[in-house]
């Protein structure tokens, strides 16, 4: 269980920036290293923590600690990789909290509004591009993301009602799209 | 309702809501700064720190918790991040079948779609923010970090120090 934590611990705080990063560590740790479970148990997990609410890589935590290790594993790999991360992302926070109002950290914020605006909006460029279908339902997939965009930018609509119809409606029309003969479904 | 209670409760229904660290991001914002809870300025800070900080990069949540009540308001953050995910666990044990239908693969594409919709719209105007005002360099920098994230080949934390390098210059 102390080793479980430990790689828990040196995941969360050796990986900078989250998502890619945190994913090759996690594999290097668990499946590499020590060797707790094999590829393809991993690449499952992975697949099933991408259907998680919130953060995915919690998902992942705790599914891969409660086969090491039940309960006590779940806990202990959620905690070990979110604590002490969080522990400094709070530090930072509060350094930062520090010059937030000297000239030169307004102008630093200036710069960063749109740095994070355009990460922000190419990473919705990339939910869209993995979750679309293909053929002709693409139409249907585009129209919700657009839909999704106008409600939001020009109504200031419920983010959680779009969120909850747009999943309703998943369960009737946007369904996985049928195999196409000669090419493998995905 | 206490301060923290109410903070957590938020906290722990739109990160139950969506999907992914960063989709939490437009129900947040409409949540706490709608609501002049929290600032954009404070978001765009939370944003950032979460990309050059440790572990995944949904922690800017707990960067925000931190601005908005301090230390409890991180450890409140850290709480209601780390709950909704947590329901896969018995989820998968029990309920894997359902998971792998078609019906909950549509759930979880509709979800997708729409949050990558709302997170286009928080995108464009976090670029936009200063509305007419937006500086020619501030919409570079938007259409650059759009490209380098896109591509994937440059870290996250990268972008967010290129463009408060770029701010220092120009944005005085």
């Amino acid at each position: 269980m102390r080793e479980l934590v430990r790689a828990w611990i040196a995941i969360g705080t050796q990986s900078v920036g989250g998502g890619t990063s945190t994913l090759l560590l996690i594999r290097r740790y668990i499946v590499e290293r020590h060797g707790w479970l094999s590829h393809r148990e991993f690449t499952e997990m992975w697949a099933l923590s991408q259907l998680s609410p919130g953060i995915h890589l919690v998902a992942l935590a705790g599914m891969i600690g409660q086969r090491i290790a039940g309960w006590r594993g779940v806990i202990a790999s959620v905690a070990g990789m979110m604590v002490p991360a969080a522990f400094v992302t709070a530090a930072m926070t509060a350094a930062y909290g520090l010059i937030a109002n000297e000239p030169l950290a307004r102008a630093a914020l200036s710069g960063m509004a749109p740095a994070t605006g355009g990460m922000t909006l190419a990473l919705a460029l990339i939910m869209a591009r993995d979750a679309r279908r293909h053929g002709p339902a693409v139409i249907v997939d585009a129209l919700v993301v657009i839909i999704a965009f106008a409600i939001l930018t020009f109504a200031s609509g419920s983010s959680v009602l779009v969120i909850a119809v747009a999943a309703l409606l998943g369960a009737f029309a946007l369904r996985r799209e049928r195999p196409e003969s000669g090419r493998a479904e995905e | 309702m206490t301060h923290e209670l109410a903070l957590f409760l938020v906290l722990l229904k739109d990160s139950a809501l969506a999907l992914g660290g960063l989709g939490s991001l437009p129900l947040i914002r409409q949540d706490l700064v709608a609501t002049g809870i929290a600032t954009d300025a404070q978001v765009v800070q939370a944003l950032a720190i979460g990309r050059l900080s440790t572990g995944p990069n949904g922690l800017w949540i707990v960067s925000l918790g931190y601005q908005i009540g301090g230390w409890s308001g991180a450890a409140i953050a850290v709480l209601a991040t780390s709950l909704p995910p947590l329901v896969m666990v018995p989820a998968t044990a029990a309920g894997r079948r359902f998971l792998l239908t078609p019906a909950f693969a549509g759930i979880v594409r509709g979800a997708t779609l729409a949050t990558a919709g709302l997170l286009a719209s928080t995108g464009t105007s976090l670029i936009a923010q200063g509305g007419v005002t937006t500086a020619w360099w501030q919409l570079a920098i938007g259409a650059v970090a759009i490209a380098l994230t896109y591509q994937g080949r440059i870290h996250p934390g990268v972008v967010v120090v290129g463009g408060a390098l770029i701010g220092m210059l120009l944005g005085r």
